[in-house]
């Protein structure tokens, strides 16, 4: 049970940032920046919590991922540089933004003042069971909230007209805009998404886990996050199984100090499944046919 | 011909634009915080005018030219290898190694034992992805990026099996110490000797000089070699390439395995020239880091020397800044960051002003 | 000059009016006025750069003319974007599919254009609406199968319902038969004639004579940027058409010398390709080059010939069928490999293929010849032994650089070709593959190119033109195949065709001949 329950709150970061990414890659921008915009989201959660409490740090988080998913849009969209280089130039501005920002604001370079998170519930009717106590107590609200935004997510993009013209976007722009589909409308949007949303993971680390923010604590979910983005084929509902995947090897990896596996083994081990996946060893990964390609509106090459 | 003196002209100003650009938006940064940002920037060039500063941006560049190097080879032919970060890091740890379990050799044979195992290191992380690339089409990006965490978890495992048992029950993980004979020389007494101000403890070594080497003779084998002309033949029109005989697939393949055996040099004057051990605090980051230089250097191994000495200035400086001013280091960081960002799309500008160009020429 | 028009005409729906369209160096519409009516099938017939493609993108928004007047139902519009043209009523099916692969029939017809209610798209409204239509024009379509895993037939279906969703009046189809078999184009043309008996306007963008004589009403046939005519499919004839659409003026005439073919050179047995996603585009091919002959494959452009040229050299997988070169079967064989074998290849596009432009012109020059012992210095190159060489192609072959070092890329694109051509030459291969050699060329450089293949010919090497120019086919050919649909249609020997007959079969027409045997 504490190592189900330990897996669940790992999970929530990787899947918050993987259904971004599952976004800004729906509309055909790889996102390798997934990193960078969690660590914005650290800092900036841990200022709005500690200046208002933590609804502002969840929304400080989320607007601070979205303003570098804006820079992210901007050079690739707008101006069509490669998406991978521009990812890695905004994971480098990233962390130096933050410490910036964190030794002006807190005095240090390394870390924030305490905050506290939001107030954890439990399942009424189910917490007097003692065996399931680590499971059904003192629950994150972001939890039930993550789940959520999941299953919007998938909704979303397979129900309605903007999921449609978003993964139309990500596999044929071409043809999106002689549709009328303005191209870079939704390729902005869908990288914005993964802006906040890597952001809201960013929030959650600092407000529901480590009470505070301290450089370094992504620790790599971003590119985790990528990874079961890919995991996930694309889709909210594949990226949330990977997701617990992953989290469950996490949790498994930070309990395994007696036991004959080395952790580092376990927690290589979405790294090693992702590039099964990719080699086609697993199933075959189909990203969108556009994924990673700059588009130039009206034809032009 | 004359929109080709106005293209090399725009070349040449790119990178410059880019730098200055940095510059500008970093000095807003630095306003922000109610400083100077022209003392700022002041201090920081008298500060890097001296010896010890200049000592200090060679070193922090040695590893540099290596990332740089190592990225430009994959970048040339549009393989993206991300890995330099792991592969640097499996081939110091091969390195370390080769430094503290071979002993009895003289220095020299030592030295290139220890190169040999890091640049295998380096070959053995990053044949996996070149592997997968060509015989499953698995996008090198993504498996590189994995293979770092890969590498970070594998590496740090294999130092609690080989760490330093003497050192009791302290928390410092690390490989026993070298033995002199896989320490690199330092440049010091021999500047000295030529009457260069290098001070006495500056860690900068042979490597640099190596690092320097590797750059030309890159440069040169890319120029002048068979192999070099078919990967520069790939990296400018891959479909006339292959209509030429060249073999674009298996091309890209040797690059990037030599981009992984380069990446595997890049940890070496760190490990052998300052700390002589490997412990878990090596540097990470580096391979990012070379990323950038290839990138400023627009994947010309000349290029990465002056774009890896940019780097290593400013990292310098920001030491100065940190010292001498109430303006954070990171505002250098931030610069660097920016430098890159604008220097890709002043690439992006120009490639398309490119074909502009060629279209009118053309018709 | 609009054709003479009928004294039972319907309204025009659209008309065009000294449309003028100009790209850097190309006149690509010279003020054409062209009147479609209500209700009728329109042809639009041309060769290879005649403007069709150029006007259609005009008349749907992707392009905006630089003079001249649309007129929608007598209104003058201006038609800004392909939105605009939808909202016109004007839809267009694209040669290459605007289509979602992944996504259903369903998806793709209602995408851009989704029922929505509360932001969510209204399936069962979306589906009930399609499955209408569908049925009204006689589409049999599996409504939530996915496109990609549609025949092509089923997708131009599915392209041509998004175009009726959308409330298209007028339908421009962009050569749409050029990627279908027989039995396709026979449905497409059942589901036009419907659409066309049920109110809407097409036009039809061809330049295969025989269906366009098929499907059409009327016929405009374009050449060179301009009208020649506008006629009644009743009172044309292929033959007609055929002049209309090649008939110029013979630009170029060069002496040539009488054909001394000797021994076989190339011999291409049964030959079949396939192009992308696996369609096939040559079928059962044979034909045999002599040394000491011009062997022309003549054809309009998208009848295979690019698959043909790149299965030769390599660059294309054969499915079936052997290509032998000097009596040697080279499929087996690497690109290097048979350009060791004494093959060079002059490729169809300069730029993409031809030549790496960010090079020098030096470096240009031992492209495919490289890895030569000449050229070798150890591991290195010999780079006094390349700059001989070079000097000595530049001059030879009157490549004008500055200096050897100029890239490529800022040579003129008769240079270019010269330093294709003085590289290709080098080595004395056996067998040369031209494919449109002076592609984009002014005389002077056409003539030169002329030139200089007859004069290898008389050499005594084997040349194997591919050309969608009959003048070139003409001037230079000693025999000359025409391939249809991936087909030879019919061999000539020098002399036994004009351009009218050459046009003829290339457009579909002539007598149903099988493969004549060589």
């Amino acid at each position: 049970m504490p190592l189900l329950a330990s897996a669940i709150r790992l999970t929530v970061p990787i899947l918050l940032a993987a259904l971004g990414g599952v976004f800004s890659e729906r509309g055909g921008v790889v996102n390798i920046a997934l990193e960078g915009m969690m660590i914005t989201g650290t800092f900036f959660g841990a200022l709005g919590a500690y200046q208002h409490g933590p609804l502002a740090g969840a929304l400080y988080a989320t607007l601070g991922g979205a303003g570098l998913a804006l820079i992210h849009a901007v050079v690739t969209v707008t101006f069509g540089v490669d998406q991978i280089i521009a990812g890695v130039a905004l994971n480098l501005l990233a962390a130096g933004v933050t410490r910036f920002l964190t030794i002006q604001i807190f005095g240090v370079a390394t870390q924030s003042p305490g905050v506290s998170g939001f107030v954890p519930f439990n399942i009424p009717g189910l917490d007097r069971v003692q065996a399931l106590a680590p499971l059904v107590t003192g629950i994150s609200p972001l939890v039930p909230v993550t789940l959520l935004l999941v299953l919007l997510g998938q909704w979303v993009l397979r129900r309605t007209a903007f999921g449609l013209r978003l993964r139309a976007v990500g596999e044929n722009p071409r043809a999106s805009e002689t549709l009328g589909i303005n191209v870079y409308r939704m390729r902005y949007t869908g990288v914005l998404l993964s802006g906040a949303l890597a952001g809201l993971a960013g929030a959650y680390l600092v407000l529901e886990q480590a009470h505070s923010y301290l450089e370094g604590m992504t620790q790599g979910l971003g590119f985790i996050a990528l990874a079961a983005v890919i995991f996930g084929n694309w889709w909210p509902a594949g990226a949330l199984g990977a997701a617990v995947l992953f989290g469950f090897f996490e949790a498994v990896s930070l309990r395994v100090v007696a036991s004959t596996i080395p952790y580092q083994v376990i927690q290589s081990l979405p790294y090693v499944v992702t590039i099964l996946v990719l080699a086609g060893f697993v199933r075959r990964a189909t990203p969108p046919a556009a994924d990673g390609i700059p588009y130039r509106r009206g034809g032009e090459e | 011909m004359r929109s080709r003196g106005r293209l090399l002209l725009l070349q040449a100003a790119a990178p410059i634009v880019a730098v200055f650009a940095g510059g500008v938006i970093a000095s807003a940064i630095i306003l922000a915080i109610h400083e100077n940002p022209l003392s700022v920037f002041g201090l920081m060039a008298t500060f890097n005018m001296q010896a010890g500063s200049v000592a200090s941006i060679l070193t922090s560049a040695t590893p540099l030219i290596f990332a740089g190097v190592a990225t430009a080879i994959g970048f040339q032919v549009n393989v993206f290898n991300i890995g330099i970060e792991g592969q640097y890091y499996i081939g110091a740890f091969a390195a370390s190694l080769a430094a503290f379990g071979l002993r009895g050799f003289p220095a020299p044979i030592h030295l290139v034992l220890i190169i040999t195992a890091a640049m295998l290191g380096g070959l053995l992380w990053v044949w996996l992805p070149a592997f997968l690339r060509r015989r499953r089409g698995a996008h090198e990006v993504i498996t590189t990026i994995m293979m770092n965490y890969i590498a970070f978890n594998v590496v740090l495992y294999l130092l609690g099996l080989v760490r330093d048992r003497n050192l009791g029950s302290t928390v410092r993980i690390r490989t026993p110490l070298f033995p002199p004979s896989a320490q690199m020389p330092h440049l010091a007494p021999l500047l000295n000797a030529l009457g260069a101000p290098i001070p006495g403890y500056s860690p900068l070594n042979w490597f640099l000089v190596i690092a320097l080497a590797l750059a030309i003779v890159v440069w040169f084998w890319l120029r002048r070699s068979r192999f070099g002309y078919e990967a520069r033949a790939t990296a400018l029109n891959p479909l006339a390439a292959e209509a030429a005989g060249i073999v674009v697939g298996r091309v890209q393949f040797v690059m990037f395995l030599v981009s992984g055996a380069v990446a595997g040099c890049v940890g070496l004057s760190d490990l052998l020239g300052r700390a002589g051990y490997f412990d878990i605090d090596f540097p990470k980051g580096l391979g990012f880091l070379g990323i950038s230089v290839a990138l400023l250097a627009r994947n010309d191994p000349l290029g990465v020397i002056p774009a890896a000495l940019l780097f290593g200035y400013l990292n310098r400086g920001a030491e100065g800044i940190q010292a001498f001013t109430n303006v954070p280091r990171e505002v250098i960081t931030i610069l660097e960051a920016l430098i890159i960002m604008a220097i890709v799309v002043a690439y992006e500008i120009m490639t398309r002003y490119v074909r502009v160009l060629r279209k009118q020429e053309v018709a | 000059m609009t054709g003479s028009l009928g004294t039972t005409s319907a309204p025009p729906i659209i008309e065009l009016r000294e449309i003028t369209k100009r790209f850097p160096g190309v006149l690509a519409n010279d003020r054409i006025s062209v009147t479609v009516r209500a209700g009728e099938i329109h042809a639009l017939v041309g060769e290879n750069g005649a403007g069709k493609t150029t006007l259609m993108s005009i008349l749907y928004g992707l392009y905006q003319p630089d003079g001249g007047q649309v007129l929608w139902r007598g209104r003058p519009v201006g038609i800004r974007s392909s939105s605009a043209a939808l909202e016109l009523g004007i839809g267009m099916v694209h040669q290459h599919f605007m289509l979602i692969p992944p996504f259903t029939v369903l998806e793709n017809v209602i995408l851009g254009a989704e029922p929505v209610r509360a932001g969510v798209v209204a399936l069962a409204q979306a589906r009930a609406r399609v499955a209408r239509l569908a049925e009204l024009h006689g589409f049999d379509l599996e409504l939530d199968a996915r496109v990609g895993r549609l025949s092509v037939g089923e997708q131009q279906r599915v392209e041509i319902l998004k175009a009726l969703y959308r409330g298209a009046q007028l339908l421009i189809l962009d050569e749409p038969t050029a990627v279908l078999v027989p039995q396709e184009i026979r449905e497409l043309f059942r589901n036009l004639r419907r659409l066309r008996d049920q109110g809407r306007t097409l036009v039809f963008i061809s330049h295969k004579l025989d269906e366009v004589m098929e499907i059409a009403d009327r016929i405009t046939v374009l050449r060179q940027g301009r009208v020649i005519d506008t006629v009644e499919t009743s009172s044309a004839t292929p033959s007609m058409l055929a002049e209309m659409m090649v008939g110029r003026p013979v630009l170029l005439q060069v002496p040539r010398p009488p054909a001394l073919p000797g021994a076989g050179r190339l011999d291409v047995r049964g030959l079949s390709v396939e192009g992308e996603r696996g369609r096939p585009r040559i079928h059962d091919v044979s034909f045999n080059v002599r040394a000491g002959e011009v062997y022309a494959i003549a054809g309009v452009q998208g009848n295979g010939q690019a698959e043909l040229v790149e299965a030769i050299v390599g660059l294309r997988r054969a499915a079936t069928g052997r290509v032998l070169l000097d009596g040697r079967d080279v499929i087996p064989l690497s690109v290097a490999e048979r350009r060791a074998a004494g093959l060079a290849h002059i490729p169809e596009d300069r730029h993409r293929r031809g030549l790496v432009l960010a090079m020098s012109t030096r470096e240009n020059l031992i492209l495919g010849h490289h890895r030569r012992r000449a050229f070798s210095h150890g591991l290195l190159r010999d780079e006094r032994a390349v700059d001989r060489f070079a000097a000595e192609r530049c001059r030879e072959y009157d490549v004008r650089v500055p200096r050897l070092g100029t890239p490529a890329l800022a040579l003129s694109g008769g240079n270019q070709q010269r330093l294709v051509i003085a590289r290709e030459f080098a080595f004395t291969p056996g067998l040369l593959i031209a494919a449109q050699p002076t592609r984009g060329l002014d005389v002077g450089a056409t003539e030169f190119v002329y030139r200089r293949l007859l004069e290898i010919k008389a050499q005594g090497l084997a040349v194997l033109l591919v050309s969608v120019d009959l003048d070139e086919v003409l001037a230079l050919a000693d025999r000359i195949a025409v391939l249809y649909n991936g087909r030879i249609a019919r061999e000539f020997r020098r002399g036994e065709a004009d351009a009218a007959t050459l046009g003829l079969y290339m457009t579909g027409g002539g007598p149903p001949t099988g493969q004549a045997a060589p």
